[in-house]
């Protein structure tokens, strides 16, 4: 129960972060943030019924449900194409703006 | 070749494309690009039509090609199901894709990157709407939310990098809240595949029963997101008004429906679904009222359209949800379905034509403001659009999205409402929305129109003459293009309609008895709405109307408020659905 009430707080720290922080470097790190909870859950979902690694070999008994592991790492994957891609996008506004605070950043690009 | 083998043609054929010309891009240079690049596009873009063409005989009878990719057993691999509403959804993004690649030769951006970017985009709709698997269905939306992040940025402009990054983060979350939505529904059926879901979701009660409510709502909110309903709209306006044209055709035209159609499959899985399309379809119905009224007070020409696409999508959200609601598998539920569909096909096919005309004369004059913009037709043609083709084309698209017979908008609209006052829950109601919405969206066009009427053309005069400059060639084929099927659609609608129902359902349904598209009474009501249009127009411009529009357009717009819409929203919908789950 522990796990799952630590994996709601880095869920909601995350939230927060994406909602609360004005600059996109820490939204950028909140997203990732919300993204590791769920792949946490989702592993420890797949131990519920035993927590040897999948492979299935004579002997081996009580492994975990392989089918969220697999998900995860696709999920993993995309997460780090959206964490490269709002980096670039980033240094873009950074270029564009010169400041990391979405607000300055909103009025620079308004004004323009 | 097999319909097993074909079915996958519209996926795979843009991805070989695609590397086809990132080849071209890392091994070729002048002309040798050039060619090598137009053969992946063509393999992309255009090749899947043949795939298309031989697969409609299998699905014209409500038949589909299902199965598990790669033969692996149900239980692991990704099952797929490609039917009719697939085969429909694929039409419509090739037709609005090829036409939309082939205006970026004139209006940019050019390039591989863009070319292949786009290719990937393509293949993620059709892997969108043909997978019958959830999983597959959430890595489907980042393919297509990462390529269109990317092409939005594509524009120089640096509004479009802020555009793209708040689509992005808030698209992003929405899909952390999908994933967790399926981790829900993963415990309580222990599958993934739509079929093994609704086989574990026959009897669910009490806490698995909640679970389940509320697992649906995270899909259904984070799939909202990327139809843009209300209140889930605020990324779409700057958005779609910042990308380059063609891309802002196919945002518009296609991307906001596709997940809409792939929706429907979670939906049917859950006798709860029915409920959550009946809150979808007054959703939608809000939409179209109020988006049409900020569309009447935008001052960019491109933004205005971008607000356009908002209504026009609640007006289809708003038929599909009934359809959901009445079930699609009965004759009420067909139609409406079908109605739905033909207002999407009709509505990519318009609005991208106006994204496409628009964009060509905003470009020709450099200049967006519809208050300051004038004589666009004289700059059309000084800047080597001779025979004003982009003045015309906007001429078709405003006319049908205005509803006026014969053009496509006008059949579809009479369709969708008519249906919806017959078999729809409060259709009377839903019938009056979208009517009122209709007479908005008829003034805002003639208030767009104000762009091409003659007068201080002085300020324009002395541009620099572009001929040559701007090859006019290949936008001018797709705006012509797109104009003909515009008139084509709306005269050919009945035999249409009849078509996509038997996709649908496997044998062709007709409005109803005595029904005809072209009766004196719907004439007469797309006269009387294109009345209202006027007035309201009249009204707008008004020295009161025109003060109250300006603190609609004013109106304070936060990157906070997209996540605050969404969570409301989200949590709207499972209040409703707990609602009637237990209630």
């Amino acid at each position: 129960m522990i796990e799952r009430l630590l994996l709601f707080l880095l869920f909601l720290l995350g939230f927060w972060g994406i909602l609360a922080k004005h600059n996109i470097i820490k939204k950028i790190i909140s997203l990732n943030l919300i993204n590791s909870a769920v792949v946490i859950l989702f592993v420890l979902e797949g131990s519920r019924i035993g927590n040897k690694a999948p492979i299935l070999e004579e002997g081996i008994a009580g492994i975990v449900d392989p089918v969220p592991q697999a998900l995860m790492l696709t999920a993993i994957v995309i997460g780090v194409c959206v964490t490269a891609l709002s980096l670039a996008l980033a240094y873009r506004l950074y270029k564009a703006a010169g400041t990391f605070n979405i607000e300055d950043i909103r009025k620079e690009v308004s004004r323009k | 070749m097999s319909p097993e083998g074909l079915a996958f043609a519209p996926v795979l054929l843009p991805l070989l494309g695609a590397a086809i010309v990132f080849l071209a891009k890392a091994f070729f240079r002048g002309r040798g690009a050039v060619i090598a690049e137009y053969t992946g596009v063509f393999t992309g873009l255009y090749l899947p039509w043949l795939a298309l063409i031989f697969l409609f005989p299998v699905v014209i009878n409500g038949s589909a090609v299902t199965g598990v990719i790669g033969h692996w057993n149900s239980g692991v691999g990704i099952s797929y199901r490609f039917d009719g509403l697939a085969w429909m959804v694929n039409v419509l993004g090739y037709t609005l894709g090829g036409a939309a690649w082939l205006h970026s030769l004139s209006s940019g951006p050019k390039g591989p990157s863009f070319s292949a970017i786009f290719l990937i985009q393509t293949a993620a709709l059709g892997a969108a709407i043909m997978t019958a698997d959830l999983f597959n269905l959430f890595v489907s939306l980042e393919v297509l939310g990462i390529s269109s992040y990317i092409l939005v940025s594509s524009s120089e402009k640096p509004g479009a990098a802020l555009a793209s990054f708040s689509y992005l983060m808030v698209s992003s979350t929405a899909m952390v809240f999908f994933l967790l939505g399926l981790f829900g529904l993963y415990r309580i059926t222990g599958s993934l595949s739509y079929e093994g879901i609704a086989a574990g979701s026959g009897h669910l009660e009490g806490n698995t029963l909640a679970t389940a409510v509320i697992s649906l709502s995270l899909l259904v909110g984070a799939i909202a997101i990327r139809v843009a309903v209300m209140p889930l709209y605020g990324w779409l306006p700057d958005a779609h008004a910042l990308a380059p044209h063609a891309v802002s055709a196919v945002l518009s035209g296609v991307l906001i429906k596709t997940p809409l159609f792939a929706l429907s499959r979670i939906l049917i899985l859950f006798p709860i679904g029915k409920e959550a399309g009946q809150l979808m379809s007054y959703a939608g119905a809000a939409t179209a009222l109020l988006a049409v009224i900020i569309a009447l007070s935008q001052k960019d020409a491109k933004r205005l359209l971008a607000y356009h696409s908002i209504s026009q999508i609640g007006y289809i959200v708003c038929t599909w949800g009934a359809a959901v609601a009445v079930g699609i598998g009965t004759k009420a539920g067909t139609l409406l379905m079908a109605a739905a569909f033909l207002h999407a096909l009709f509505h990519a096919v318009f609005k991208g034509l106006l994204f496409l005309s628009i964009g060509s004369s905003v470009d020709a004059a450099g200049e967006r403001d519809v208050y300051k913009l004038r004589g666009a037709v004289s700059i059309l043609k000084r800047s080597g659009d001779k025979a004003a083709i982009a003045f015309f084309g906007f001429l078709v698209g405003a006319l049908s999205i205005s509803a006026i017979p014969p053009f496509n908008g006008f059949t579809s609209k009479t369709a969708m409402t008519y249906l919806l006052k017959y078999y729809g829950q409060s259709g009377t109601v839903l019938y009056w929305m979208l009517t009122v919405a209709g007479a908005g969206t008829a003034a805002s066009f003639i208030k767009l129109s104000r762009i091409y009427w003659p007068g201080k053309d002085e300020a324009y005069r002395d541009l620099p003459d572009r001929k040559g400059a701007l090859a006019v060639l290949p936008a001018s084929v797709s705006i012509l293009f797109l104009s003909l099927l515009c008139i084509a659609g709306g005269i050919f609608t009945p035999l249409i309609f009849r078509t996509v129902t038997a996709l649908l359902s496997g044998s062709p349904l007709s409005m109803g008895e005595g029904f005809s598209f072209f009766s004196a009474g719907n004439l007469m009501k797309s006269l009387y709405t294109a009345g209202a249009g006027i007035f309201v127009f009249l009204l707008a411009t008004g020295r009161r109307g025109g003060a109250l529009l300006t603190k609609v357009r004013e109106r304070p717009r936060s990157f906070q408020g997209l996540f605050v819409s969404y969570a409301l929203a989200a949590a709207a919908m499972a209040g409703w659905l707990l609602y009637h789950a237990f209630l």
